[in-house]
């Protein structure tokens, strides 16, 4: 339940890189694709530079979810810098899920430019997983 | 007048009593090879526990010891930075050998010029550190015994959802940002250290509601702590730092296939692209 | 290269952690817990383990300085203590010992603060002495 006995709404924080999500993101308002309104979207030039620091910022600061988007393996306009996020994110939901936050909080999803549904379906996949998970709620 | 707490005394009293003089015969081939080294850093027995000394050629080596363990990684950092040239012999447990291992990964030493002297520990010491590896590869004194178990992994991941965020809320309260944990890390040598960061860490906040010092201090851990214990050993609070630790490289070596410290060739994982294992 | 490590007591709060000072070529680099310390028992709080910042800081005062028309100079400890002393009269004077305070510290010895309070309270003739740790 969310504040006041209105519905919970997610506050979700969308990383999405500069070259094929964001672009993939575009499409999908240029394609006017219906897709849910919680995730906030930051342009980041790579998925690479989602820190483990950025991340818990992001959810100290009161994000309920995390969605990092990237281009697929092999498509990175700076070759390798979403392999490192591919290692990265996996062991991150593994610490979370080891102190109590739901893995499920953050996700990775590769999406290229010309994906503008996929983009629409995992925002609003997220959208409804983390509303089912409810507000974070760590230390606030 | 606040009286002694003998009690407290007591519990530290075998601690005191197990700091072992090395015999000076098995110490002979170290003893030799001084003189060909700048100097030997080893723990000297001191005011009834012990510190990391450089014994230069011609010392007397009979008050060397091998209690309180200190990281001796850190130690030798020191000197090298401040004399790259020099001939150094360092005492080593496994611990400090796997941390000089990963320290040279990140070329933060060079070991050319440094003889390593190993030393396994003891069954007590084993089980005191939950230690999986209690030798370095090559053992120069002691006998190597058999790694314990971490007895403490298999309770933690038994927790549900619920009971983790509670234990961790709880743990992570109790942090009085000291910084010893990273100030006592032999892997620990960034010039500009994230956790001083207002960006990402709360400073001037003593237990901040969002534990990020620890989730960022973890996740620097990955591929990484190989184990030493130094830094639960340091926290005044108590906090139960290495089981997280262990728990994040268990899966290191799962999803990567790495283990910290175990080969000086192996690349840490989370900088090399995937399917990369060079 | 001369390597060692020093035992000694940290100059902070009254728990008095032991500490490692280590001294590369005659110069402190660095701070480990005593292990062995029975009141800290190898943990440190931050100060201690900062405990050598302020040994080489440029800021760290190595003689006694007067502010003369608003500059700080150096000065003899003579002339400082002068200063001090016919300061202190003239207030005394003008008006009064409530005027004048005293503020003691953790960092100097039992001693040294018991002085201070007799300074305060005999020579001066005030109350008005406090301590740094009720701040």
């Amino acid at each position: 339940m969310g504040e006041g006995g209105k519905p919970f709404e997610p506050k979700i924080i969308g990383f999405f890189c500069n070259w094929c999500s964001y672009a993939g993101a575009d499409a999908a308002g240029t394609a006017r694709l219906q897709y849910l309104p919680n995730v906030r979207v930051v342009r980041v030039m790579c998925s690479g530079r989602v820190s483990p620091e950025l991340i818990f910022r992001t959810l100290r600061d009161g994000a309920d979810g995390v969605l990092v988007l990237g281009c697929h393996i092999g498509d990175c306009h700076y070759a390798e810098g979403n392999h490192r996020t591919a290692k990265r994110i996996p062991v991150l939901r593994k610490l979370l899920s080891y102190v109590g936050i739901e893995p499920e909080r953050v996700r990775l999803e590769w999406a290229s430019s010309a994906e503008s549904s996929k983009v629409a379906r995992v925002v609003t996949e997220f959208t409804e997983t983390v509303r089912a998970l409810g507000p974070l709620n760590f230390g606030r | 007048m606040a009286s002694v707490d003998l009690e407290r005394i007591r519990a530290i009293l075998p601690t005191l009593l197990t700091i072992t003089r090395v015999e000076r015969q098995s110490w002979q081939k170290v003893a030799d090879k001084l003189a060909e080294l700048d100097g030997i850093l080893a723990l000297r027995a001191d005011h009834g526990g012990a510190v990391p000394h450089l014994y230069r050629p011609g010392d007397d080596l009979s008050d060397l010891v091998l209690e309180p363990r200190y990281p001796m990684a850190l130690t030798l950092n020191l000197l090298l930075a401040h004399y790259p040239e020099s001939r150094l012999g360092v005492v080593v447990r496994g611990c400090d050998e796997r941390a000089l291992v990963e320290m040279v990964k990140r070329n933060q030493v060079n070991l050319e010029r440094v003889f390593l002297i190993g030393v396994a520990c003891s069954k007590e010491q084993a089980t005191s550190c939950r230690c999986a590896t209690p030798y370095p590869p090559q053992v120069m004194a002691g006998e190597a015994v058999e790694g314990v178990e971490d007895d403490r992994l298999g309770t933690y991941e038994s927790m549900s959802v619920e009971q983790r965020r509670e234990f961790w809320t709880r743990q992570f309260a109790k942090c009085l940002k000291c910084y010893g944990c990273r100030n006592i890390c032999p892997e620990c040598f960034c010039r500009v250290c994230a956790l001083e960061h207002g960006l990402w860490v709360e400073l001037g906040q003593l237990a901040p509601p969002f534990p990020s010092f620890h989730l960022i201090r973890a996740m620097h851990m990955v591929a990484r702590c190989v184990g030493c214990r130094q830094c639960e050993l340091s926290c005044p609070a108590g906090i139960p730092l290495t089981a997280l630790y262990s728990l994040l490289n268990r899966d290191a070596e799962e999803l990567f296939g790495y283990r910290a410290g175990r080969n000086v060739n192996e690349k840490p994982p989370l900088v090399l692209p995937l399917e990369e294992k060079r | 290269m001369g390597y060692s490590n020093t035992l000694t007591i940290c100059p902070y709060c009254g728990t008095g952690c032991g500490l490692y000072l280590q001294v590369l070529d005659g110069r402190a680099v660095g701070v480990l817990p005593a292990k062995q310390h029975p009141i800290s028992e190898g943990m440190l709080c931050i100060k201690g383990w900062n405990c050598i910042s302020f040994v080489y800081h440029p800021d760290r005062l190595s003689q006694p300085l007067i502010r003369r028309a608003g500059q700080l100079e150096a000065a003899s400890w003579d002339e400082a203590l002068d200063q001090v002393v016919g300061k202190l009269n003239e207030v005394l004077q003008e008006s009064g010992p409530d005027a004048i305070g005293f503020l003691c510290s953790a960092k100097c010895t039992s001693e040294e603060n018991y002085l201070l309070q007799k300074l305060a309270r005999s020579v001066i003739g005030t109350p008005h002495i406090d301590h740094c740790a009720r701040l």
